[in-house]
């Protein structure tokens, strides 16, 4: 077996479905200039390890709260006080945890949305159903299955490719045609969400930009490079050499082209927090919004993420760090696209692998479950409201899929995806071919954005 | 396509040249000693006395023969005064000189290098009493005396091609070599070494060997018995490439010597580098945080310790049965490692009890306190699932049901098949409460007992859960069962269940030899993981000899287009290249103190770039999962999951840190004088020296099979450099950043 050498556009055929021109991967540089009405781009921010949501948005008023508390025990956060829940002005009978104060004036500025009880499902789908083994998404549960559905729109996990991915397949030609990069940048590593069966991502180190450090002196670093790329062109015969060839050649030119784009732009004023990771990831994006045109690239979608929230034990204390690492650098990124001027053409979102048990674990933890609530972000965003329906917490409840507090999702995480794919630029005609899916849903659009 | 023999005999060659070049500079200084004690013929030499018979007489004494190599000793002995000092010349030079040879004051005649033309010298005594006398003698300069003391034989690239290097005193350009009988032409590398390409017939056992030096002196040395060892270099390299941290040339030669199965049944009876216990108080680089010991620990073993192997497997190991010092204490993770590589030879039932029971997967996996179902003020709570879940998704079984060739089962409908459902993962839950740290000693245990991190957990019955559970395959495990007899019933329910055998041994492929192994390959393994030949399942021994014995795992050693292999994850490239390239540890302070070694526990900064250090997995699912498939192909390639554009460009980065010296705490010697550099320098010839350096740098890191079209590229760009450090810093940067290095196969 042999791979194909590609660039990120690795089959221009494919891509350019729908479009004799086809694809120029390294044209000549944009000189149009893109203005901020030109401009879209998704950015989604993975919470790897399944955030608790039941922690994260929590019922306020009087029953909704005594119900919380009476369940989750030793994890209820305190409704008052130190510490105690952030009550939503534009939503009062709810609330955050109080680690989120930053989401919460974005909620009730009305930049921010919360989308309820999301998560992966073929199909629209009952407690009853699920008990009876309906049609079900693959793995529930399970941390990389879930992960890799929530990327892949509720596929099964082998499908090789990710929504974000295949928006770029469809999308790239007609909206980036002298893109100098690939649509699609993860800040994050490799994660299928960004793969097409097209395109692959630009991966970038936050704070590593450019290229290589070299130590030899100016002309042998040049001529140094030279051979070592001219290197990757050879044929090995070995499959895994010339997939590592492929990359590594991607490397030097985007390093390139990102080195010289961004190489005498000015600073960003604003200030992001600083020892945060989410932080550092997503001042390199809005780094990299800043020279969209430089770029050539009038869409964009970014990978964002950051880890930890498999909180089985010790759930108050890690959960709180987690989130309050999250919410300044929400904010941050969210103060840098009014810098930009873009904050209207920048919509942030959350994903998770899943949610937990509303049930607490012996270890004051708990384990994974399913139906989650998520955040979304930016100018374009109808925010200060609440989407789809809240699930009652209540265990072996309605909405249990079993005794623990796992909630069914009432809305499927394909139509969030689908939502923020349609506010991008897929019409209702693409819908289909990138979301296989979506049809089996009444809605293919929740509104937020 | 890869290049034809000729170069790769070369390799050999050069290879050898490199790395003995040490050992031959140190060869000569003796033999320059021991000669002088030795050489020369004894009795005295005429002397012509030639002062008047009142004054001061002068006689000389001593050999009349000097072999180059040798010094001679000579005495000049004055009479009739009080001053019986002299002045020594050659050839009427006070001193002597280069090319008739040098004499020291006390009289100690050093031959020149080469035989002077004719080859006698006039050595002169002159006394410094008044008036003035002198003596003179004739000393004839002759060859050494050839004295073989070493020799080796090893495989070249036919059946019948062998690559003799033999080690000794006295060699010449001029040397004239004699292989069982039958004069070959030699090349000489110093006066204490020798090289030939020689054929011999098939399995010949050993060859003797006769070097006859020339006249003037011409001699023969004894005749010398050379083993002739059966392994190629490149079986032997990639066999390391596999089974340890990195080729070394020593290692090389030394497996070439005894063979793979012969040096796997060494490496399986090396005792295990155990990592020392972090001591209370600890060492002062981790007395506020115990995990630069703990990485100290770990680099120094694995860049230095002999159990490459079974430190090799335990890495293997810990990328499965994965524990994160992000949230578990170093000291907890120091007794883990130790754990896994005891284990590694041992069975794999006993590598899953004692992971289990140990406290750094406690504590990671919350397996450690978790207390049985029950109601806790008013709240009711459940077991905890997360060890469950996971020893049965990573460590065991896996998610679906595994024909024992590693592919999927499918149902009537071409559906995977799922092992376990969400009621056993809760039934496993309930199987592990109960466990907490085990008690300090003399005090009574409780649950939950205060930390201990090197102890096995220990079970505690009132926080059992003591209720009937039904395990995989249906099996049932009563009710009134202890913690012991409950985690000893669930491990051996999955011990047992068919899935084990493909699901493990095929990741122990994947890490060892090849990402994608052929079904059959997993197949062969498996069957010895149910079955080691005497009946025994799980047999890590067994296992290991099987994954590195196989066909598969062998094939690239005469076919260097079978296609496999995987790419070196970050933290293997960096003791890759450092063992390849024989970076020293320079922490003098601390020496061998491996806790307290500072400089090791750095290593890690370099490969965090690139998304590694010992033990730091982000989650249990490992720095990258066994099943990813690169995007855009369908090639299952577990690595790749870190490679991407901005890692590519760090590991760059990193590439360029090694080849400048810039490891803290370790120093590499790249310089004109280094093994490599003489290499590039050697003949004078740009292109000469390039290419014997890049044929150097080919078998150090791609076992000796370096494509051709990639070493005419090398080769061509060295050859424009004129600075010999620079020219071995810069092919060493283009070899390492190559796909073909970074992708072991």
């Amino acid at each position: 077996m042999r791979v194909n050498r590609r660039s990120f556009i690795r089959d221009a055929s494919l891509a350019a479905a729908g479009n004799a021109a086809g694809l120029r991967p390294f044209g000549a540089l944009n000189s149009l200039a893109q203005g901020a009405a030109d401009y879209k781009a998704l950015v989604c921010v993975f919470l790897f390890g399944g955030n608790d949501s039941n922690n994260t948005l929590v019922p306020f008023d009087t029953t909704g709260y005594a119900n919380y508390e009476a369940v989750r025990g030793p994890l209820a956060l305190p409704q008052t006080g130190t510490g105690g829940l952030i009550q939503l002005a534009q939503a009062p009978n709810f609330s955050l945890n109080p680690n989120l104060p930053d989401i919460a004036k974005l909620f009730d500025s009305k930049v921010a949305a919360l989308v309820t009880n999301v998560g992966t499902l073929i199909a629209p789908t009952t407690k009853a159903q699920y008990q009876a083994g309906g049609i079900l998404p693959t793995n529930l549960f399970s941390h990389p299955d879930q992960q890799l559905e929530w990327q892949n729109a509720s596929q099964s996990a082998a499908t090789s490719t990710g929504w974000a991915g295949r928006i770029a397949d469809t999308l790239t030609t007609s909206y980036n045609p002298g893109g100098q990069v690939p649509m699609i940048t993860s800040v994050a590593g490799d994660t299928l969400f960004c793969n097409g069966a097209a395109s692959t991502p630009v991966s970038v180190s936050p704070g590593n930009l450019g290229g290589a450090a070299c130590g030899e002196g100016a002309t042998e670093c040049a001529a140094q490079q030279a051979t070592a790329q001219a290197l990757l062109q050879f044929d090995s015969g070995l499959s895994l050499v010339q997939a590592d060839n492929t990359i590594t050649s991607n490397a030097y030119n985007y390093a390139k082209v990102l080195t010289a784009a961004t190489s005498s732009v000015p600073a960003l004023q604003t200030v992001f927090p600083a020892n945060n990771a989410l932080a550092s990831q997503l001042k390199q994006i809005a780094q990299i919004i800043q020279v969209r045109a430089a770029l050539g690239v009038s869409r964009q979608i970014f990978f964002a993420g950051i880890g930890n929230f498999d909180t089985h034990s010790d759930e108050l204390s890690l959960q709180g760090q987690l989130l309050a690492s999250i919410s300044p650098a929400l904010a941050a990124f969210y103060q840098a696209t009014q810098e930009l001027n873009v904050s209207n053409n920048v919509t942030t979102f959350t994903m998770s692998d899943f949610s937990r048990t509303f049930q607490p674990n012996s270890n004051t933890g708990t384990d994974h479950a399913w139906g989650a609530h998520h955040i979304v972000l930016g100018g374009a965003v109808k925010g200060g409201q609440m989407y789809g329906t809240f699930p009652t917490l209540k265990l072996a409840g309605p909405d249990d899929s079993g005794t623990n507090g796992r909630w069914v999702p009432t809305t499927g995480s394909v139509q969030y995806a689908a939502t923020l794919a349609q506010w991008f630029g897929v019409t209702s005609s693409q819908l289909s071919a990138i979301f296989p899916n979506i049809g089996s849903f009444p809605t293919t659009n929740l509104g937020f954005v | 396509m890869i290049a034809g023999c000729p170069e790769s005999t070369k390799l050999c060659v050069d290879f050898d040249l490199v790395w003995r070049r040490a050992v031959g500079l140190f060869c000569l200084s003796l033999a320059g000693l021991v000669g002088g004690c030795s050489g020369g013929s004894s009795g005295s030499a005429p002397t012509v006395p030639t002062a008047p018979t009142a004054g001061p007489a002068v006689t000389i004494s001593g050999a009349s023969q000097a072999r180059l190599g040798s010094v001679v000793q000579l005495t000049a002995t004055v009479s009739n005064t009080s001053n019986t000092a002299v002045s020594w010349q050659v050839n009427g030079v006070a001193g002597g000189s280069s090319a008739a040879g040098t004499i020291s004051a006390a009289g100690l005649y050093t031959p020149p290098i080469a035989i002077p033309s004719p080859n006698t010298v006039t050595i002169t005594a002159v006394t410094q009493a008044t008036p003035v006398a002198s003596a003179s003698m004739v000393e004839s300069i002759m060859n050494p005396l050839p004295v073989v003391t070493s020799g080796s034989a090893t495989p070249g690239l036919s059946a019948t091609s062998f690559n003799l290097d033999l080690v000794g005193t006295g060699f010449l350009a001029t040397s004239q070599l004699q292989v069982a009988g039958s004069t070959v032409s030699s090349m000489f590398v110093s006066s204490t070494e020798l090289r030939a390409t020689i054929t011999l017939a098939v399995n010949t056992a050993a060859v003797a060997v006769v070097v006859t030096n020339p006249d003037p002196g011409g001699s023969v040395s004894a005749s010398v018995q050379v083993t002739v060892a059966k392994t190629s270099l490149t079986a032997a390299a990639r066999l390391l490439d596999q089974a340890t941290f990195g080729p070394t040339p020593t290692d090389i030669e030394h497996v070439q010597q005894v063979g793979l199965s012969g040096y796997l049944s060494e490496q399986f009876a090396v005792p295990t580098t155990l990592l020392p216990n972090i001591t209370t108080p600890p060492p002062t680089i981790c007395a506020t945080n115990l995990l630069p010991c703990e990485q100290s620990e770990w680099w120094q073993t694995v860049l230095t310790g002999q159990d490459q192997l079974r430190q090799r497997v335990a890495f293997a190991l810990s990328e499965i049965f994965v524990v994160s010092t992000n949230s578990v204490n170093s000291r907890a993770v120091t007794t883990y490692h130790n754990t896994l590589a005891n284990d590694a030879f041992v069975n794999f039932y006993t590598i899953m009890q004692d992971v289990t029971l140990s406290p750094a997967m406690g504590a990671y996996l919350n397996m450690l306190n978790s207390n049985k179902p029950g109601t806790v003020n008013g709240v009711a709570q459940i077991a905890n699932e997360n060890y469950a879940r996971e020893l049965m998704q990573l460590f065991t079984t896996g998610i679906y049901m595994l024909n024992p060739d590693g592919t999927l089962q499918l149902d009537g409908n071409g559906k995977p098949i799922e092992v376990y459902t969400e009621a056993q993962v809760q039934a496993f839950a309930r199987a592990f409460t109960g466990w907490t740290y085990a008690p300090a000693a003399g005090v009574t245990s409780k649950f939950t007992n205060p930390a201990n991190n090197t102890a096995p957990m220990v079970g505690i019955e009132s926080a059992h859960d003591m209720t009937s559970k039904i395990l995989l395959n249906g099996t049932s495990m009563p009710s009134g069962q202890s913690t012991s007899q409950d985690l000893s019933g669930a491990l051996t329910n999955l011990f047992n269940h068919p899935n084990v055998g493909p699901f493990i041994c095929k990741q122990l492929i994947q890490h060892l030899v090849a990402s994608n192994p052929s079904v059959a390959y997993v197949a062969r393994v498996s069957a010895v993981f149910a079955n080691d030949g005497a009946g025994k399942r799980g047999n890590m021994r067994a296992v290991i000899t099987a994954i590195l014995s196989d066909a598969d795992a062998r094939a690239g050693d005469t076919s260097p287009n079978f296609d496999g292999g995987h790419l070196r994850e970050p933290m293997l490239y960096m003791t890759n290249v450092m063992r390849g390239l024989g970076f020293a540890n320079k922490d003098v302070a601390a020496g061998n103190d491996v806790v307290a070694n500072a400089s090791y526990n750095t290593v890690g900064n370099y490969t965090s770039p690139l998304g590694e250090k010992p033990y730091s997995s982000g989650s249990v699912f490992n720095f990258f999962p066994p099943n990813y498939v690169i995007p855009g192909t369908t090639m299952n390639a577990p690595e790749f999951a870190q490679e991407n554009t901005a890692s590519a460009v760090l590991r760059l980065t990193l590439a360029n840190t090694l080849v400048y010296n810039g490891v803290s705490g370790f120093t590499v010697d790249l310089s004109k004088a280094s093994a490599l550099g003489i290499t590039a320098s050697k003949t004078g010839v740009a292109a000469t020296d390039a290419g014997n350096l890049v044929d150097s740098l080919a078998v150090i890191f791609m076992h000796g099979q370096m494509p051709l079209q990639m070493r005419t590229a090398i080769v061509n760009h060295v050859a424009t450099l004129t600075d010999p450090a620079q020219r071995v810093r810069v092919a060493t940067y283009l070899v390492i950043t190559s796909s073909f290095f970074k992708v072991e196969h």
